[in-house]
């Protein structure tokens, strides 16, 4: 269905119910605006997009306005363009608005851009002299309450992209002012510190600590690349000047995030405070001294040489799974294939990606879905996954459904913060969601409402929801009505994490896998249910067979390939007696203080390369900065040593990662 | 001083105008039977320069303001957000370079600070400059518009407050 009006003259055909300032966009006719966001819903607030409309009273704000069947549109007239230069004039006069001291005077700020559109050499009012607080309560952001124009866009952002609502705004009229919560300081807030405010703030009124003062738009390079601080992989975009990384704003194109980033994509890597390894080290006399590249590869060839095809007492190799697809590859085909070592894996060894690959593998089909599942949900199922504390841009999928009456079912033994969310908050004794399931899954065939009957239609039978109810401490009403409502969810999906893989057993993943078949959430050409991984690369290493639990015992050296990952002080512990140790990392830790010969590599921001992401999602990242100097790549490590091992290594990574689990590569 | 920036342009801007009084000319104030065109920078921020304003403007066919600080206060209207007596407090007894000892000054003859304002808040403008500074081809573009009996129109690259 589309409707055809005219704007400026131009015959314009949109779809139904598309507003006019979004027709004319289409038609290449610019609107100005202010409050307008193409990622938020039309608010209708500052006025700017008013355009003159045939036979309306009065001027219409194309930004809410729909578009009708003969509708006859002026977008830039007389009158139009007093009333924008009005709306400016107001605007200026409320706050302080001086240009010549705010940091996104030329060129960055919307409010000024404007003003300059429609060719105001002055304020024809005076402003107004109330200074208003600013809160630099918050780590990582300032709210300069004097540079804001009210548009809401931040307020907009926290609720209907993120669903977290800490940004609201308080009194009326001129005394409006944007609080968080119930106007606390920012900092004390319910604020996750996503910034979803920041990247929409069209003014100096949210600034960021590290990127502020530091370079207009016009004066940065912007490199579109991957987040890899978990397995989601968001799209990013790295503000890069003079070779130092400034900012890192969500990419508003990619599919994955569409813009939103959480605090460990948006701010973390950027108070990375930790000491860069810029030269190899090599152990001489019992200390860690500076090497050349030389120097250190052939020490590390010369002790790994007698070591090859010695498996079981030979080299083992650890790699994290935040290195690019093609770091990981040649890292297997170099310790491994080339190597003979029976002990190459990653550093999640075994972790919810292993245990989900061996049943899809098993079942010989895909047994997950994607992410966009979770936008478009009417009932989810987390299972042992806090989305709050991490992979927290699905978490916002899931938190901003709710108020559009998603339901949400929290089945998870422990802490977790989604609790406080969940319609049903279900949180069974340790070690009895299993059961939990099965019962879930029994009474949705009791009801007779089960779209596939389970294979094992018998052992159902003794999981009652009163005598489940007793085991699980979760009372037999509420299996009951979930059971009811899971099966009459027309998009459900079940969400689950590492926890329902305790001891890496497969047993309660099966039980997720049977409910969601029984509600007709599985099957050969669909997935319901979503499993949330670990590190960013982790499905790639599955792929790359690197998922071996870790076993030292009797190896007489080992690699860890760690790149920029923080390794825990556990396995610092576990790799502390073995008589050979290197270490390839970018920054010092406790593990590059014992190791024998240290590789300096390039940290994420440094290296190109791809990533596999929960979904399957294949994902290019591109190198934003340049390394320092006698920093090499990860890859050219691996190919300089597998060289002077007489070794040649392929760079084919891609066919490889659909080898084990047949996913689609989206 | 940025009218400097203009460079040798400055010596076509004097062939087309008669140049009557500048504060570096013998003559300080413009000629009482009238100049056409008044140029003020700065913003009002004491008796005195709403004085220099008025003369300015009485005196003045098309009185222009040049400049952030004449325009809409400029940088110096950021006292405005303090109490006058903090300011000065500031300024003369405060600052890294003075002690305690330091004296606000205060005599019949010096002239009353205000709050700070735009020329536009004293009197009428014609034409608005803006920029911090404005850039020498601004400023050029309006001296040789009304120096030729244009009136200068300032949009797209021309235009920037800064």
């Amino acid at each position: 269905m589309t409707v055809k009006l005219t704007i400026n003259d131009k015959e314009v055909t949109v779809p139904v119910g598309t507003t006019v300032l979004r027709a004319a966009e289409s038609a290449g006719i610019t609107i100005p605006t202010l409050c307008d966001h193409p990622n938020l819903t039309p608010y209708g607030g500052c006025r700017l997009c008013v355009v003159e409309v045939k036979g309306a009273r009065t001027l219409q704000p194309s930004c809410t306005l729909p578009a009708s069947n003969g509708m006859v549109v002026q977008t830039d007239t007389p009158q139009t363009r007093e009333a924008r230069k009005f709306v400016l004039t107001l605007l200026f006069s409320e706050r302080n608005h001086f240009c010549m001291y705010c940091q996104m005077s030329g060129g960055d700020c919307e409010l000024q851009n404007s003003a300059y559109c429609e060719g105001m050499t002055n304020w024809p009012l005076p402003p107004n002299w109330q200074p208003y607080p600013v809160d630099a309560s918050h780590p990582h952001m300032v709210l300069d309450h004097n540079r804001c124009i009210l548009c809401r866009r931040c307020v907009r952002a926290c609720g209907e992209l993120t669903g977290n609502f800490t940004l609201g705004l308080q009194e009326r009229g001129a005394d409006t002012i944007l609080v968080a919560d119930l106007n606390v300081p920012w900092g004390e807030s319910t604020c996750v510190s996503c910034g979803s405010c920041l990247q929409v703030c069209p003014t100096g009124a949210i600034i960021d600590r590290v990127s502020a003062y530091q370079g207009r738009q016009a004066d940065v390079q912007q490199v579109s690349s991957i987040c890899v601080g978990c397995s989601v992989g968001c799209g990013i975009e790295l503000v890069v000047r003079h070779n130092t990384l400034l900012r890192i704003d969500g990419d508003w194109q990619a599919p994955v995030n569409e813009g939103l980033l959480c605090e460990v994509g948006r701010f973390m890597p950027l108070e990375d405070k930790r000491e860069r390894l810029l030269t190899p080290l090599v152990r001489k006399d019992g200390a860690l001294q500076a090497a050349t590249w030389d120097e250190a590869i052939g020490h590390v060839v010369n002790k790994l040489k007698p070591l090859a095809g010695e498996n079981g007492h030979g080299v083992a190799a650890l790699a994290s799974t935040r290195l690019p697809a093609e770091a990981l590859y040649s890292f297997k085909q170099l310790f491994a294939d080339k190597l003979g070592s029976g002990m190459v894996t990653s550093i999640e060894e075994g972790a919810t990606t292993a245990v989900s690959g061996q049943l899809a593998q098993s079942a010989g089909q895909p047994i997950e879905g994607d992410l966009n599942m979770l936008k478009t949900a009417d009932c989810v199922v987390a299972l042992g996954v806090d989305l709050i504390g991490n992979h927290q841009v699905a978490g916002f999928f899931v938190k901003r459904a709710l108020p559009n009456g998603t339901k949400l079912v929290v089945i998870d033994p422990f802490e977790n913060a989604l609790h406080d969310l969940a319609d049903y908050s279900l949180r069974p004794q340790q070690g009895t969601d299993f059961d939990l399931l099965q019962a879930i899954t029994a009474h949705i065939i009791a009801l007779g409402l089960a779209k596939h009957e389970p294979a094992h239609l018998a052992d159902l039978a003794s999981y009652t929801a009163e005598e489940v109810s007793r085991i699980t401490s979760v009372p037999a009403e509420t299996i009951k009505v979930v059971g009811q409502l899971l099966a009459t969810a027309t998009r459900p999906v079940l969400v689950y994490g590492r926890s329902v893989m305790r001891g890496g057993s497969t047993k309660v993943l099966q039980a997720i896998l049977e409910l969601a078949r029984t509600i007709g959430g599985l099957d050969a050409e669909h997935s319901r249910v979503l499993g949330l991984k670990g590190r960013a690369n982790s499905s790639a290493a599955y792929q790359y067979d690197l998922d071996k639990p870790l076993s030292l015992k009797g190896q007489q050296a080992i690699y860890l390939a760690l790149g920029d990952d923080q390794p825990g002080q556990r396995l610092a512990e576990r790799v502390q007696n073995i008589p050979f140790k290197v270490v390839q990392a970018c920054y010092s830790s406790p593990i590059t203080a014992m190791a024998d010969v240290v590789l300096p590599t390039e940290m994420w921001a440094e290296q190109a390369g791809h990533y596999l992401n929960l979904e399957g999602r294949l994902q290019q990242a591109r190198a934003g900065l340049t390394p320092p100097e006698n920093i090499r790549s990860h890859v050219a490590v691996f190919q300089t040593i597998a060289t002077q091992l007489g070794f040649s290594l392929d760079d084919n990574w891609q066919p490889e990662l659909s080898k084990r689990v047949p996913i689609n590569l989206i | 001083m940025s009218l400097l920036d203009i460079d040798e342009r400055i010596i076509k801007i004097a062939e087309l105008a008669d140049i009557r009084a500048t504060p570096i000319t013998d003559l300080k104030e413009p000629d009482e039977s009238g100049v056409e065109v008044g140029i003020l920078s700065g913003a009002i921020n004491n008796t005195a320069n709403e004085e220099v304003a008025k003369r300015m403007r009485e005196r003045s066919k098309i009185l222009v303001a040049l400049g952030d600080c004449a325009v809409f206060g400029g940088v110096v209207a950021m006292r405005n957000f303090f109490k006058l007596e903090d300011a000065l407090r500031r300024a003369y007894v405060q600052t890294e370079s003075t002690d305690e000892s330091g004296k606000v000054p205060k005599s019949p003859e010096l002239a009353v600070p205000t709050k700070v304002r735009a020329v536009s808040e004293v009197v009428n403008v014609d034409i608005f400059v803006p920029g911090c500074p404005p850039e020498a081809d601004v400023i050029f573009h309006a001296l040789s518009e009304l120096a030729q009996g244009r009136t200068p129109e300032l949009k797209g690259d021309l235009l920037h407050w800064h």
